[in-house]
């Protein structure tokens, strides 16, 4: 391939199919972000008026609000417990359905459609199955005589209730994963923990759960960057400006969309972009070399 | 422990496909069934007050070629958006991501692998924090509350996918299939779209299934750059929460079952490239 590829009219041919893709790349998650910082100096309104440099005036607003001290806290917590909760429960989930049974690709993927719905239309018709008056939930925990708590207004409750159904919608995907993860270990590893008496929690703690790891790994940072934009359920099911449920995401939309301060939604978006990059650098190590394991399994 | 996995696929099954079935139920009644304080699991051919029993009726799908009170159009009017939106940047999508993962995949270009993980770290933005920047620039092009403005965005949105899992496709095309042709005296170009796209049909289908989703699905950019004109359904759907005659359940619920079974459809039909898809290609079954 190098005799043809290494000409150098082949690598401006290169380019010219990569340059399209590219461009638009730039111009519309690259240039913003710049525009970003440059927007986060300034008093930039939604409702018109001159836009005028007020140097790190939007900064000091920002670190000292405890809003976005809480937002940060509500969304590193939901981070934790979804992300945690989907991987335990598709993790265990993929143990039940590893062997074969009768239809399992039809129950496989049943199981699978909620990952693939959309989550706004979804958690907005959670809400009437959680609804703490007529809600199906409810009349069944009543049925049973257990308690029926108000489910999307008790303040204790109501991030419970999001994460409840980030976890209905998410499970799927770390099952799916984790499947893949228990099919790709080779079955003469397991005959070979048998010949030598391994106890079933030893053959589990030293074969399956390290030989899935990396997968686990991939699964949760996915999961993880995935979480960290949450946005959609908060908007369904509390709204934007419910100090119980702000996430970031929740809290730009606010600060933007309801208060009208773009210069300080820049600011935020800016922290917010620091952290995502942090998080984005680790994943892409991460990912490069899974890459490079599997083509030397691969290969 | 055969009783155990058994219970565990069950309950589980029950419990994840519930809302779904209750989705469906809801679409077939009346908007007193819905908030009935006794519970209405039975689709029948009438309705009493004390019994689990309601009478089914297809008037919530009927009444979708109403406006529900409070909105201008009526639920298709949104569809039909984001039918456009949805097509038209999946399409825009896939082309510039398979030549983009082309390019990448066939030729040496310097800091390619730089350039690959810089596409797929845009995936990771939140859309809350882009749209800050995008709304300013999208103000001063007129791009706010456009069609366009949408799909450019959810191109962009959704090239990191592509470009990640048509470069998987790619890779696995032999390159002495486009060597002979070029031997033959065919242009790249020629080879590209001769060789390479019929080779990659059947990656470019399921890359396009995904997109497709995936801007089918978003929220984040759709409600805060375009909450009036080139308004999609999940805003649509999201404007209806608040409404002044109470929510229109059955409504919704029929809007609901008709917006999300082409999602269940697609699904099925690319249902051995779902770990491929959710993990960029990076897994490969």
């Amino acid at each position: 391939m190098t005799s043809v590829s290494g000409s150098d009219s082949s690598r401006w041919l290169g380019w010219s199919f990569v340059t399209p893709a590219l461009l638009l790349l730039l111009a519309l998650n690259l240039f913003p972000l710049f525009f970003s910082i440059y927007l986060g100096f300034t008093n930039a309104d939604l409702s018109g008026g001159e836009t005028q440099g007020i140097g790190a005036r939007n900064y000091t607003v920002l670190f000292s609000d405890a809003r976005y001290a809480g937002a940060i806290t509500t969304t590193a917590l939901f981070v934790l417990c979804s992300v945690s909760i989907e991987l335990v429960l598709g993790f265990v989930l993929a143990l039940a359905l590893k062997d074969r049974f009768p239809a399992k690709p039809v129950v496989l993927t049943i199981l699978l459609i909620p990952m693939m719905l959309t989550p706004v239309v979804l958690s907005l018709f959670w809400n009437l199955i959680l609804n703490g008056h007529y809600g199906i939930l409810n009349q069944i925990l009543g049925g049973l005589g257990l308690p029926q708590p108000q489910w999307l207004t008790s303040d204790d409750l109501k991030f419970v209730s999001i994460v409840m159904v980030d976890v209905w919608m998410w499970t799927p995907f770390m099952m799916l994963i984790s499947l893949a993860g228990l099919n790709a270990i080779p079955g003469y590893i397991y005959e070979a923990a048998e010949i030598d008496r391994a106890s079933r929690l030893t053959v589990f703690r030293r074969i399956t759960l390290p030989m899935c790891a990396p997968l686990l790994g991939l699964a949760v940072l996915l999961r993880g960057t995935d979480a960290l934009k949450q946005f959609d359920l908060v908007m369904a099911m509390t709204g934007p400006n419910d100090l119980t449920t702000q996430t970031l995401s929740a809290r730009v939309y606010q600060v933007v969309f309801r208060d009208y301060k773009v210069g300080l939604g820049a600011a935020y978006a800016v922290v917010i972009l620091v952290m995502v990059i942090a998080v984005a650098t680790l994943f892409v190590r991460y990912m490069d070399q899974l890459q490079r394991q599997q083509g030397r399994a691969g290969g | 422990m055969k009783l155990l996995r058994a219970l565990i696929i069950i309950g589980y099954l029950a419990l994840a496909s519930f809302p779904l079935l209750w989705l469906g139920l809801t679409s077939l009644k009346t908007y007193e069934d819905t908030i009935s304080a006794r519970a209405k699991f039975v689709p029948w051919t009438e309705s009493s007050p004390q019994s689990v029993t309601f009478q089914a009726t297809f008037e919530a799908y009927r009444n979708l070629s109403k406006p529900v009170a409070g909105t201008s159009h009526d639920f298709y009017h949104y569809l039909l958006n984001s039918v456009l939106i949805g097509t038209l940047s999946t399409l825009t999508a896939v082309a510039l991501g398979t030549l983009c993962a082309y390019g990448f995949s066939r030729f040496r270009i310097p800091g390619s692998k730089d350039w690959l993980f810089f596409i797929l770290s845009t995936r990771f933005l939140p859309p809350l924090a882009v749209v800050v920047p995008v709304l300013v620039m999208y103000r001063s092009f007129s791009l706010e509350n456009t069609h366009l403005g949408l799909i450019l965005l959810y191109t962009s949105f959704n090239l990191s996918l592509a470009t990640w899992l048509m470069k998987g496709f790619i890779d696995e095309i032999p390159r002495a299939f486009e060597e002979a042709a070029l031997v033959d005296g065919y242009s790249r170009l020629r080879a590209f779209f001769q060789v390479i796209v019929p080779q990659a049909a059947t990656g470019m289908a399921v890359t396009a299934v995904f997109c497709l989703i995936s801007a089918w699905n978003e929220f984040g950019f759709a409600m805060t750059l375009n909450n009036y004109e080139a308004k999609t359904v999940p805003v649509y759907f999201a404007g209806l929460q608040g409404n002044i005659e109470g929510v229109p359940w059955p409504q919704i619920a029929a809007g609901m079952m008709i917006f999300v079974l082409p999602i269940i459809v697609f699904t099925v039909l690319v249902r051995n490239h779902l770990l491929r898809g959710v993990t960029f290609g990076t897994i490969k079954q």
